[in-house]
């Protein structure tokens, strides 16, 4: 069991950096937070556009797993997404 | 002293004067005990949703520095306020007054 575990841990940001047609279901497609790079925008909940992208269209809040956003900066989005509704911005 | 960001939202039907008469009774309590270091009209903008039979609503955001007195203080003026439909003021500990979101159309 516990070298199961290893093991995904491991290959969560493996070499696979491509889709093929044959992959293990193992391996895990790695994608870096887009917010928390290098000269990426600010989180403020004056910022739009930016958090339109992270909504949808009902305008619930899109989970981390399918933005692949990390989790500090999801706690900021989430916090400044609230702040936008208040104001009727959102 | 700390920093706070502090946004009124006004009802769509107010004339320039009283938008004008709201920023100046507001930035007057402010002044007692604080300093307003930016002042932005952000103008009339569509809101998401109804409030409180408002399609629209006219937006002035302050940039300040001052006690949680004052802020209380305001904060209190504003929910009896009846030209006033919502405000937010959030907390911060450094101010960025460059970046302008709003208002870079014209």
């Amino acid at each position: 069991m516990r070298r199961d575990k290893k093991n995904k841990k491991g290959k969560k940001f493996g070499s696979q950096n491509k889709l093929t047609l044959f992959q293990k279901p193992e391996m895990k497609f790695g994608r870096s937070c887009p917010l928390s790079q290098k000269n990426s925008p600010v989180v403020d909940y004056k910022n739009i556009k930016l958090l339109k992208r992270y909504t949808s269209d009902t305008g619930k809040i899109l989970p981390s797993r399918i933005t692949s956003v990390s989790q500090f900066k999801q706690r900021e989005l989430s916090t400044a997404i609230k702040r936008a509704k208040v104001l009727g911005l959102i | 002293m700390a920093f706070y960001e502090h946004t009124i939202v006004g009802k769509q039907d107010l004339s320039e004067k009283e938008v004008e008469s709201l920023i100046s009774k507001y930035s007057k309590i402010i002044d007692k005990s604080g300093k307003i270091l930016k002042t932005e009209k952000w103008g009339l903008l569509n809101l998401a949703n109804k409030i409180k039979k408002n399609k629209k609503g006219i937006f002035v955001h302050f940039k300040m520095e001052s006690e949680g007195k004052v802020i209380k203080e305001i904060e209190k003026l504003l929910s009896i306020d009846a030209n006033v439909i919502r405000f937010l003021t959030v907390k911060y500990n450094k101010l960025d007054l460059e970046n302008e979101y709003f208002g870079l159309k014209k």
